[in-house]
């Protein structure tokens, strides 16, 4: 947050390039036309993109004109193309001139039109400089470089930069301002002092390396360096948008780059993970848990149901874009998403490469359930089982064996069953396709579709219901959705289902308190799996039964009277599904309400095609709702026959009263089936569960079109995957056909990005490294590498180091190791008046800069200084926030505790979207959702206050008091190491008197508090 | 790009407290129109759709028509018959507004507004229109529009943020605190949400630790800005850390102002009594109206106050009569009042009151008889201004004859939003940010000022 007064500190860059040209305009009235061109027009009708043959950036090319003529006749506006179709408001074709650019252009033209020389186009040209292959230079080499310049080709640039401009480097910082810095930059935690005082002690020669060794090798290296690359992936741990739901399955991505970090993993292969993980063999859990890069990004899942279609396309494609964003971006620094809609403004990438770049993702999607126990129709946040496709295979083989022995035997007693109670249809009456009778276990008659039960539903006494309610833990509000759910599902269909009719016999347990599905036919490859009907009852308002279907599309309140359920009321409700796409309700064999037609003019409004081998039924249980029989038709039914049908009831029947009719040897034969097949759910249910994740899920391939101006109503040709043409170094032929399988386009897209000859790739990433050692990148804006990110202060040494990573193996450790023993990184912060005159933004690193360390490690040096840090590492994240729930909408309320658990590193706390932490936003740790190359660092009267007077900081002024007690004795002994702890250094002797005078008089805590608070603990030198 | 840069980056070392209204004023130099006809908004949303034909757009086509069929494609796909207004409507006031009888105070501010009658949003979701109105994206992570202004025109207070959010106390619209980011612009300019409910102190960690002996934490503080003045001293060059020791003097200033303005026994007993603060319990959003006008004249520059959110809403996707009477009854009179009681002080002359909603409600009825309700509308609905640069008592496009597009000058959200800054004297064009490797802008690259609504 938020500085409410006014207090604005650092911002970090030169971010705040405002356009100058209405200066120029105002300076010359006689070139405001040209002024006007350069901004409006020049994008593209400049001399490289010349669309419609036209270059408007001189006067003679403009005369001469483009394919239509030219451009505009001196001293007659009338006569000038130019001018009419600005005027028609054609040109610029999506944001017309104001009228009085109108009328400067007409008067610019009949003055006749004056042009400052040639005029410039604001873009980069496919010669810019970051497109091009990196360029091995020798490091300067000049004699006035001092020898201990001379020894790191890092060293020999920047002092051969600085002496370009006559400035010289700070000289070599102290120890203790080394080991802090180190520390803080590897860690992100403050040295101890006993660290600080065995490196200040340490004379024997590499004791600096042996140091950043240390460090390097340290756990909390990967928490620290992790964080940086969570804040450029946009790490959210909830969906955002409207419901902001969490995603519990997040986690092991966090864990995972942490994990690489402190491996060392190759760049190379830790970024291809990222993007194809589970598709480049061999496939590790890594690679799979490295996916959810990709699903990060908000979610419309309300959105995603509406039942306007463009509405949904859109969002898909607002999605999409930002995968392709975060990718583009994270590892090539390019804006690749800017150009959805047109060519890019600034960057030589044609619309049809974001398309083309677009198609290696069009399969994606973060994982997510369909919604069965709320009120709310829609998807919900959900896991992936963490399984390689081998384990896949090996798993599915198993189930596979098991399941076929266990519809033998349910076949079997259906067989023996049937023979006691054959279904004999009435008059009238038909065969249903399949008829669930739960009289013994889920075996289905008439068709293979056997029930397996999961989560507490269970089968017993001739009921589908749910098991005595075991003891668990309520759900915290919100969270209800992530239990295991409790349902039936049956085997896939053995024929396609179109018209249909669904049958149940429900028997009221409770009286309900919430809606619940009972029956659904579900179709698994709709849109996201969305093609569902069933039998819902709705405990609205009016508490009625409607027509369940995702989003609504097909459900209706049929006008019936309100139900009112009772414990015990025993109902028979049908839904037919006719031809025609009316949809029907049956209470008890009389219509319930009027019938009704869905909207037809949407997909979702029209009757449901449910396919062989990919729907299946589903019976969602409830504590409220048994159910005693189902049935489903491939057929509508007629009035009459739904209503002979609830005259003739159920078929169902007791296991007691079946063994009461038949024989010995009957009893014998079902129970050694019996047996058996609880033997076979025993091996089922023994079946090693793998844990959940959020990694990349990916839809049947559908061929990616290019979109006219975006637009999903304005499809264009297919397009086949490939990289970006502008990038040198290799071929964006990815060499596959528009309808190449998105595993196929996925895998070779993370190639083409995370490659050795890909320029951008390793320049971007050194970028990064550099950029977090010193605070600002060589290139300034680290995660945008074209025409509007500037130029690299160093470019010879930003190549160097792109190649020292590349030719390392990839090992970002080493590339750390060189920047660190470099003299540069070694300099004091020494402020040097003349050298800020020149250069005062530093770019050029005549000093070290002094910085603001960021809110983790702000937050995590005061657990360490008071003796609370808990450095226990990984799994599921820490929630500093109380869950309320106000409809459908989920509030988080951060909290402050003092358990073990709330004093973990802030890594691993839980990013939720609007679930931000008062006093880390107020030290700038940004919105999940965004992706955040570069921190923005601020100094506010809002940031005063939480360090001031928030909880988590008094609590360390205790904990520090206390461990000062413990830890020394006397008032001036806890005084000075109250001093090491938090700066690293003894007091001054004024410090001294003052420091005993503030602890006399307020006591030991006031002095805690108070240094927690000082500049000198926040800033690092 | 490096003298610029320089000079900008100089401006912004500068820093806290008194440093920030210089740099603000030299920032949007750029960005400044030659006159500003307002100097602050009060922005009062409507949340989850305020149904547009039951408010301000009388349709007489829609009331006779009423129960016939017409197709009309909606977001839950359950359009039904079309469904006339159950409530009369009435030329108000001398400029004849058409304003029905839910809004009766309102209906008597009529001359003073300036009523849209043909808004058009992007998205028929809550979250994304609420966002674009706010934003104007509706995508998740852009700037809001107090935050754009902040950022334009600073701060007028040296003890209050720019821009205040005054959420309804049942809950947060959709997206919560996303509604009021800074987005990437710097977190200073984010809106600063007070509690609104009575419980509690109104800014985050304000208030000191009750349990603390206020001598202490005197006493620390005195040592505190000692050691941090020795430490800046010590340091030329680098302002931040000047900007430190003030930011804990603005702090501790705020932490006697803030609870000063939150009190609203300091006004009249009139005053309360024309917003409705006297009535039990209920409105607290009569005490958000009159909350914002004090934050108002403090110099906050950007006042937002929500009506309703995510537990509580104007969706009245059932029951529409119940749903509209109710909210409207809450509405109405805080929102009325906050009007009348700006003019009576003059400070409606140079202050913008924006009436907002995300969308309006189909034409159609979702659902029938007593449980009818209407559908998320937005390709038209209606919102209000009124104030500081404003044709007054003015109605600006309007919409078809059933309501359901725009039949002249249609209004973009760009369009609301390019306007109210030009009224405050920003360029909306030029008002930019640098983000990713885009400029970006409030109105992203659309938008063009209403000059049909301006005085």
């Amino acid at each position: 947050m938020r500085d409410r007064t006014q207090t604005l500190g650092l911002i970090a860059l030169g971010l705040l390039l405002v356009s100058a040209d209405s200066g120029r305009a105002a300076e010359s009235p006689a070139l405001e036309g040209s002024a006007i061109l350069e901004t409006r027009c020049l994008t593209c009708h400049g001399p490289s993109t010349r669309m419609g043959g036209l270059d408007l950036s001189t006067f003679d090319s403009a005369a001469q004109g483009g394919s239509r003529g030219p451009a505009f006749m001196a001293g007659s506006p009338s006569q000038s193309l130019l001018l009419a179709r600005v005027l028609a408001d054609e040109m610029p074709p999506e944001s017309p001139l104001s009228n009085s650019e109108k009328e400067a252009l007409r008067a610019w033209i009949a003055g006749g039109p004056a042009w400052p020389g040639a005029i410039s186009e604001k873009r980069a040209t496919p010669d810019w400089w970051s497109l091009q292959p990196l360029r091995e230079s020798a490091a300067p080499a000049d004699s006035a470089i001092p020898p201990a310049w001379a020894d790191s080709p890092i060293d020999r640039w920047i002092f051969s930069g600085l002496s370009a401009k006559g400035l010289a480097p700070a000289p070599v910082a102290d120890r203790r301002t080394l080991i802090r810095r180190l520390t803080f930059d590897l860690l992100g935690l403050p040295p101890t002092p006993e660290e600080i005082a065995a490196f200040q002690s340490d004379r024997e020669t590499g004791a600096y390396e042996r140091l950043v060794d240390r460090l390097l090798a340290s756990p909390r290296y990967g928490e620290r360096w992790g964080r940086h690359w969570l804040d450029l992936v946009r790490y959210s741990e909830s969906e955002g948008f409207e419901r902001d739901w969490l995603r519990e399955h997040v986690w092991p991505y966090r864990d995972y780059v942490i994990r690489a970090f402190n491996e060392d993993r190759s760049y190379l292969q830790f970024a291809r993970e990222q993007m194809a993980g589970d598709l480049i063999e061999p496939v590790t859990h890594d690679g799979v848990v490295a996916t959810t890069l990709l699903t990060l990004g908000p979610l419309d899942a309300v959105g995603l149901t509406s039942a306007l279609e463009r509405e949904r396309l859109s969002i898909r494609e607002d999605h999409l874009e930002e995968m392709v964003g975060v990718v583009g971006q994270t590892f090539l620094g390019l804006t690749v998403h800017c150009a959805r809609c047109h060519d890019h403004k600034f960057d030589p990438i044609p619309q049809s490469d974001y398309y083309r770049f677009k198609a290696a993702f069009q399969a994606v999607w973060p994982p997510t359930k369909p919604n069965t126990t709320g009120d709310l129709d829609i998807f919900i946040p959900h896991g992936l089982p963490l399984r390689t496709p081998a384990e896949r295979h090996d798993r599915e083989a198993k189930v596979a064996r098991i399941a076929g022995r266990l519809d033998t035997i349910q076949a079997e007693l259906g067989e023996l069953y049937r023979t006691f109670r054959p279904f004999r249809p009435l008059a009238g009456l038909s065969v249903p396709y399949a008829r669930w009778t739960f009289d013994i276990d889920g075996r289905a008659d008439h068709a293979p579709l056997h029930l397996q039960v999961h989560g507490d539903a269970v089968i017993k006494d001739g009921r589908l219901r749910m098991r005595q309610p075991r003891h668990q833990p309520e759900p915290s509000p919100g969270e209800e959705h992530m239990l295991p759910e409790s349902v039936a599902v049956s085997r896939l269909l053995d024929r396609q289902i179109e018209a249909k009719t669904i049958e149940a016999w429900i028997h009221v347990r409770e009286s309900p308190e919430g809606s619940a599905t009972l029956m659904e036919i579900y179709g698994q490859s709709g849109y996201r799996g969305a093609s569902v009907d069933g039998i819902r009852y709705v405990h609205g308002s009016v508490p009625r039964w409607e027509n369940y279907s995702v989003g609504s599309f097909r459900s209706q309140d049929t006008g019936a009277q309100p139900e009112c359920l009772e414990p015990g009321d025993r109902l028979h409700i049908v839904i037919r599904y006719a031809a025609d796409g009316s949809i029907s309700l049956f209470r008890n064999g009389q219509p319930y309400g009027e019938s009704y037609t869905p909207d037809a003019g949407t997909p979702a409004g029209k009757l449901q095609t449910y396919p062989a081998s990919d729907a299946l039924v589903r019976f969602p249980v409830t504590k409220d709702f048994e159910l005693e029989e189902a049935r489903l038709y491939d057929r509508p039914l007629s009035d009459k026959q739904i209503a002979a049908s609830f005259r003739a009831g159920v078929v169902n029947a007791r296991r007691a009263e079946l063994f009461a009719e038949m024989s010995e040897g009957w009893r014998h034969r079902v129970r050694a089936l019996e047996r058996e097949r609880d033997r076979l759910r025993t091996d089922l249910d023994a079946l090693p569960e793998p844990p959940l994740v959020h990694s990349a899920w990916t839809a049947p391939s559908r061929p990616t079109h290019l979109l006219e101006r975006g637009d999903v109503e304005r499809v264009g040709p297919q397009v086949s995957p490939s990289g970006i043409g502008a990038v040198k170094g290799l071929s964006p032929d990815l060499g596959l056909p528009p309808d190449a399988p998105d595993s196929q386009k996925r895998r070779a897209l993370a190639e083409w990005v995370a490659n050795a000859s890909n320029p951008l790739f390793s320049r971007v990433m050194a970028n990064r490294i550099w950029q977090h050692h010193f605070g600002n990148g060589l290139v300034a804006n680290p995660s945008d590498f074209g025409y509007n990110g500037g130029l690299p202060s160093h470019p010879e040494l930003l190549d160097w180091l792109a190649l020292q990573l590349e030719r390392d193996d990839w090992s970002v450790k080493r590339l750390h190791r060189r920047i660190l023993l470099s003299r540069t990184y070694r300099q004091s912060s020494r402020y040097d008046s003349a050298a800020a005159a020149v250069d005062s933004g530093n770019r050029l690193l005549w000093r070290y800069p002094r910085r603001r360390v960021t809110a983790e490690a702000v937050r995590d040096s005061m657990l360490a200084i008071s003796g609370d840090l808990n450095t226990a590492m990984y799994g599921p994240s820490v929630r500093t926030f109380e869950i309320t729930k106000a409809g459908s909408l989920l509030r988080y309320n951060p909290v402050v505790d003092n358990s073990p658990t709330f004093n973990r590193r802030t890594v691993y706390r839980m990013n939720v979207i609007s679930g931000g932490d008062p006093m880390l936003e107020s030290l700038d740790c940004p919105l999940p959702a965004v992706r955040t190359p570069k921190r923005s660092v601020t100094t506010t009267s809002l940031q005063a206050l939480s360090l001031m007077n928030n909880e988590f900081v008094q609590h360390r002024s205790v904990s520090f008091a206390s461990r000062l007690e413990r830890e020394t004795a006397g008032r001036d002994a806890r005084v000075e190491r109250a001093f090491l702890l938090a700066l690293g250094r003894r007091p001054s002797a004024d410090e001294v008197a003052s420091s005993r005078a503030l602890v006399d008089t307020h006591g030991l805590r006031a002095l805690c508090w108070g240094l927690l608070n000082t500049s000198e603990f926040l800033y690092v030198e | 790009m490096s003298s610029d840069w320089t000079r900008r980056r100089m401006l912004l070392d500068a820093g806290c407290g008194f440093g920030w209204l210089a740099l603000s004023s030299l920032l949007r130099g750029e960005a400044r129109l030659p006159e500003a006809r307002a100097k602050r908004v009060i922005q009062l949303f409507a949340v989850g759709g305020m149904s547009h034909v039951d408010t301000f757009d009388f349709k007489p086509e829609l009331q006779k028509r009423d129960g016939t069929h017409h197709a009309m494609p909606t977001f839950f796909g359950q359009g039904g018959n079309l469904w006339a207004c159950p409530w009369d409507f009435e030329r108000r006031g001398d400029s004849g507004q058409w304003v029905s009888s839910l809004l009766p105070n309102l209906a008597k501010q009529a001359d003073k507004l300036t009523v849209i009658r043909s808004m058009v949003s992007k998205s028929a979701n809550h979250m994304p229109a609420v966002a674009q109105m706010n934003t104007g994206f509706i995508l998740t992570g852009f700037p809001s529009m107090g935050a754009w202004v902040s950022y334009g025109l600073g701060a007028q207070s040296q003890d209050l943020p720019a821009f205040v959010v005054l959420p309804d106390p049942t809950g947060h619209p959709w997206g919560g605190p996303v509604q009021w980011t800074n987005g990437f612009l710097p977190a200073a300019v984010q809106g600063t949400a007070f509690r609104t409910s009575s419980d509690g102190e109104p800014v985050p960690d304000l208030a000191a630790p009750t349990a603390q002996d206020p001598a202490v934490r005197a006493g620390a503080m005195a040592w505190l800005q000692r050691m941090n003045q020795a430490y800046a001293t010590a340091r030329p060059g680098d302002s931040t850390l000047e900007a430190r020791l003030r930011s804990y003097e603005v702090a501790a200033r705020m932490q006697l102002s803030v609870p000063e303005i939150a009190d609203l026994n300091r006004e009249t007993a009139a005053t309360r009594r024309l917003y409705g603060c006297e009535e039990e319990g209920e409105s607290t959003f009569a005490e958000s109206c009159l909350l914002a006008r004090r934050l108002a004249e403090r110099g906050v520059r950007f006042v937002q106050v929500y009506h309703g959110g995510a537990g509580r809403s104007w969706d009245a996707h059932g029951d529409l009569v119940r749903n509209h009477e109710e909210m409207a009854a809450d509405f109405d009179r805080p929102a009325a009042a906050l009007v009348q009681d700006l003019d009576e002080r003059g400070m409606l002359d140079d202050t913008l009151v924006m009436g907002v909603t995300e969308f309006g409600r189909t034409p159609v009825s979702q659902g029938s008889g007593e449980r009818a309700g209407r559908d998320h509308h937005p390709s038209c609905f209606t919102c209000w201004l009124a104030g500081g640069g404003l044709k007054a008592g003015l109605g600006y496009g309007s919409s078809d004859e059933l309501g359901y597009e725009p039949a002249e000058k249609p209004v973009s959200i760009y369009d609301l939003h390019a306007t109210i800054l030009h009224l405050l004297g920003l360029d909306h064009e030029k008002l930019t940010f640098y983000h990713n490797g885009i400029q970006r802008r409030l109105t992203d690259v659309h938008g063009h000022v209403l000059e049909g609504l301006l005085a």
